[in-house]
């Protein structure tokens, strides 16, 4: 119960931090930063694809209707919502994914957290910036944005956890 | 049947993924081209009352740069007003002007949400169709041309910025009245270019663009910018000219929306020349 309400909690900070702050912002070379695959990461493992989609969708078309992007995001991110089990299988552990943790940094290691969610943030970016280029010509634009704009969403995710994903204690 | 039915159970994921995708890539490519709905943008109730908030807190962030640009507009105007003026001929007195009729109304109004970062930037504007804008208005600071209106809704409205793929504002070279079509790139918001003005042209860098006034969108004389760099374009007779807006979209605030009160004649009588086949 306490975790739902964690996730409606998130779920509401992450447009509001998207749609009005990140997208007004502008860094230069093209970059831009999301960070709302985050919100999908962190769901529970064992969260039905369904339900991924379902609230991906719901966030996307939020976060479209304030920043006039009309399903750009929500495109996106439904990919990030479909590929998490895929590439979280790819990842597992040896004994499978604990049901009580959580899919942070600080719970399941820094190595899983920079492969698993690089690759997702990857896959999402670079959808995004081709479906907005929808360009052959500008191929090399599109991968200079998604190069640039990767890692600096990431750190940002990973600030992001350290402000609102509690630290597990020491067991 | 059955087997039907094991099929939508065995592949409901994907095909609830599919469903979804092709549900919002949908809207973003008709979007582009035609508004449907207003539901899923910035001009629907909640998110503009959301973005109105936001506005609140940010307009002061660039507060003096636009008091400082009104108040050169003002200047600027107030040199025209007839105050200003001293009659030389006394024995002329003007008793009603029939040969000029208002043909522009401009309403005035701020940008509450605006972004320069994506391909197709929109802007939300505070003033909708209680206040008479439609589909198809021009908008324009005191600095230079804006874009054009989108969509509206009761009391907000969503404009397709300069810095948009598809704009196409008729635009003209203010010494030499050659004429083109603005475009945007998609990279700098501060650079543009004007896309078909032939290379017999001489053509000096810092030539001020204004708007051509062709369409029925903007008057005639509107800023643009101005010429930052030539280049000729291989394999074609045509100029690649680029320019800097004069305005800058980055910190834009204080805005008007264009009624042409002549537009309908307008479009009535263009509308009676034959259209050619097989283009």
């Amino acid at each position: 119960m306490n975790s739902i309400i964690t996730h409606i909690f998130r779920f509401i900070v992450f447009i509001l931090l998207q749609g009005l702050v990140l997208n007004s912002l502008e860094v230069g070379l093209g970059i831009q930063l999301m960070i709302y695959p985050l919100f999908i990461m962190l769901l529970p493992f064992d969260t039905s694809v369904m339900l991924l989609l379902m609230s991906a969708f719901v966030m996307g078309f939020s976060i479209d209707s304030i920043s006039n992007t009309f399903g750009l995001h929500t495109s996106s991110l439904l990919i990030v919502a479909y590929l998490r089990p895929f590439i979280f299988n790819m990842f597992s552990p040896r004994d499978g994914y604990d049901p009580l943790k959580e899919a942070s940094i600080f719970e399941m290691g820094q190595r899983w957290f920079v492969s698993v969610f690089g690759v997702l943030l990857l896959i999402q970016h670079f959808w995004f910036f081709t479906l907005e280029m929808f360009n052959i010509s500008e191929t090399f634009y599109v991968f200079q944005k998604t190069i640039l704009s990767v890692p600096l969403s990431f750190l940002l995710c990973i600030l992001l956890q350290v402000i609102f994903v509690t630290k597990p204690k020491e067991r | 049947m059955h087997n039907l039915l094991a099929f939508f159970r065995r592949f409901r994921i994907f095909l609830l993924f599919v469903l979804l995708q092709v549900l919002a890539l949908s809207t973003y490519f008709t979007y582009l081209s035609y508004p449907r709905s207003q539901y899923l943008t910035s001009a629907s109730s909640v998110t503009s009352s959301l973005l109105e908030t936001k506005s609140s807190v940010t307009k002061y962030w660039n507060l003096g740069v636009n008091n400082r640009n009104l108040q050169q507009e003002n200047i600027r105007l107030r040199n025209k007003i007839k105050g200003s003026y001293i009659r030389l001929e006394n024995s002329l007195v003007k008793i009603q002007d029939t040969l000029y009729r208002q043909q522009y109304e401009y309403t005035p109004c701020q940008v509450i949400n605006s972004s320069v970062n994506k391909r197709n930037n929109f802007f939300t504007l505070n003033v909708g169709y209680s206040q008479g804008i439609k589909r198809g208005m021009g908008v324009f600071s005191d600095k230079g041309v804006v874009g054009v209106i989108h969509s509206t809704s009761q009391h907000y409205s969503v404009v397709k910025s300069v810095l948009t793929e598809h704009i196409n504002v008729d635009v003209i070279l203010e010494s030499s009245g050659a004429f083109g079509l603005l475009k945007w790139d998609g990279r700098d918001p501060q650079i543009g270019s004007i896309s078909g003005i032939s290379n017999d042209m001489k053509i000096k860098k810092g030539t001020k663009v204004v708007t051509r006034g062709g369409s029925t969108i903007f008057p005639k004389g509107i800023l643009v910018g101005y010429i930052k760099q030539l280049k000729p374009i291989e394999g074609k007779p045509l100029w690649d000219v680029s320019i800097r807006f004069s305005e800058d979209y980055r910190s834009i605030q204080n805005v008007y929306v264009i009624k042409n009160l002549l537009k309908e004649e307008q479009d009535k009588i263009e509308s009676t020349i034959p259209e050619e086949k097989g283009e």
